[in-house]
């Protein structure tokens, strides 16, 4: 969804830095329309510099005891693609990196271009087995470090 | 940025209920509930009452995740029109409407939605989403009712719930996507149990599905939302501009003149 932009400056803070100042200054005293010589940069644009976004989501079943492992809960994932998308939905490539059964809570990842349709088939999942449930996205984001630390759950002393 | 706003938790008798889905919202991040009375006219013995007492429902209400501040509960009302004698609650002099902070009306026929994007005093239209839509929108109504402020609602919750809903509720909005270009939608809940809430940033989500742009689906959930409340509270007022509030009596004081009215003693 972002783009990162970087600027490269090139010459200009070399030129600047090397005393020509009084020169511009000069030439702007008796020539008020002369232009000063303008910098040269160079701009690289990187569109989405992750390939992967990573998602941190938990599931939450209404009643009590639901015991999954982590292959059924990749399979109610694919289910609930292709509820919504259909078998083209449930091709879609995205890895359980970390699933946790106590929690019911999972690192996901998947493709940045990808990342619509899988967000949009984790909100809409309503049943598994005919027990209603629900999944809580906690945190989505292309950069890995960033679910070692959310602010939401700060706790400032 | 305008805060998230989910403005349609249906009411039930059951306190404990409400309380806990409020609570869970609260917790998902939305600083702004309101608290649906669904109204059908069309089954017998149905009148509109009055509107919960909020302060009853929570003594102290829960804060809003990442806020400091606790979550703003309003009340809401939505009649469901399929006949035209319906309609009459809804104008502006209807006493029983001014009782609750936003208006919403649900038309079930082409000619009721027409009038209700014309002429009714509503704050919100709420589109069907659990059967398929039997008319097309028109770009007429639609335009007038954007430029009277009034906004358009689609509900998730039956999409969650079934998955033939799921085609309906994404059929319906991609058609109100074509006429409208996504100007004045808000997507709420329509929760019932706490399970079929979701966070804002799903939502928003959820609105690129619909057929949003980015803007506007965040939109959906933030701007719009404030902004329908807002109609609410000019309802009530002439124009936005002229309020009445109640005063209390002050005991009249007989021992001073106004000023106009004291004799001049002091030369100029």
């Amino acid at each position: 969804m972002t783009d990162y932009i970087f600027y490269i400056f090139l010459d200009m803070a070399v030129e600047y830095f090397a005393g020509t100042i009084p020169d511009c200054i000069h030439s702007m005293r008796r020539h008020d329309t002369k232009k000063p010589e303008t910098a040269s940069y160079e701009r690289l644009v990187f569109r989405n510099a992750s390939d992967y976004h990573y998602m941190k989501i938990s599931l939450i079943f209404e009643g009590g005891n639901i015991r999954l492992n982590a292959a059924h809960f990749k399979q109610l994932i694919i289910s609930s693609l292709r509820e919504l998308y259909g078998e083209i939905g449930a091709a879609l490539p995205f890895d359980v990196l970390k699933f946790e059964e106590n929690t019911l809570s999972a690192v996901l990842r998947v493709y940045s271009s990808a990342l619509v349709r899988l967000w949009s088939a984790l909100t809409l999942l309503g049943c598994y087995q005919g027990q209603p449930c629900g999944i809580r996205v906690v945190q989505v984001t292309p950069f890995l470090l960033a679910l070692s630390g959310n602010s939401r759950e700060l706790k400032l002393d | 940025m305008a805060l998230f706003g989910d403005l349609n938790i249906v009411n039930t008798t059951d306190k404990r209920k409400l309380k806990n889905v409020i609570e869970t919202a609260a917790h998902l991040g939305y600083s702004t509930v309101a608290i649906n009375h669904v109204v059908n006219l069309q089954e017998k013995k149905q009148e509109i009452g009055k509107p919960t007492c909020v302060a009853e429902l929570f003594t102290s209400p829960p804060t809003v995740q990442g806020k400091s501040k606790p979550i703003k509960i309003i009340t809401r009302l939505t009649v469901v029109v399929s006949e035209a004698s319906h309609c009459n609650e809804l104008r502006t002099t209807s006493p029983r409407t001014r009782l609750y902070d936003l208006v919403a009306v649900h038309p079930k026929t082409e000619k009721l939605f027409h009038t209700a994007c014309m002429t009714l005093d509503v704050d919100i239209i709420e589109i069907i989403m659990t059967e398929k839509q039997q008319f097309h929108f028109k770009r007429p109504p639609v335009n007038v009712a954007i430029d009277r402020g009034i906004v358009f609602e689609l509900v998730y919750s039956p999409a969650i719930k079934d998955s033939t809903m799921r085609r309906y509720t994404i059929s319906n909005s991609l058609s109100l996507m074509n006429i409208g270009k996504g100007k004045n939608i808000i997507i709420s809940s329509g929760a019932e149990k706490p399970l079929e809430l979701r966070g804002p940033y799903d939502i928003a989500n959820l609105g690129l599905l619909f057929g949003l742009s980015e803007g506007d689906a965040k939109a959906a959930i933030s701007t719009n939302c404030r902004k329908a409340l807002l109609h609410g509270e000019t309802r009530k007022t002439a124009q936005g501009v002229v309020h009445t509030m109640k005063k209390t009596e002050v005991p009249e004081d007989k021992e001073e003149a106004p000023a106009s009215k004291r004799a001049r003693t002091d030369d100029p």
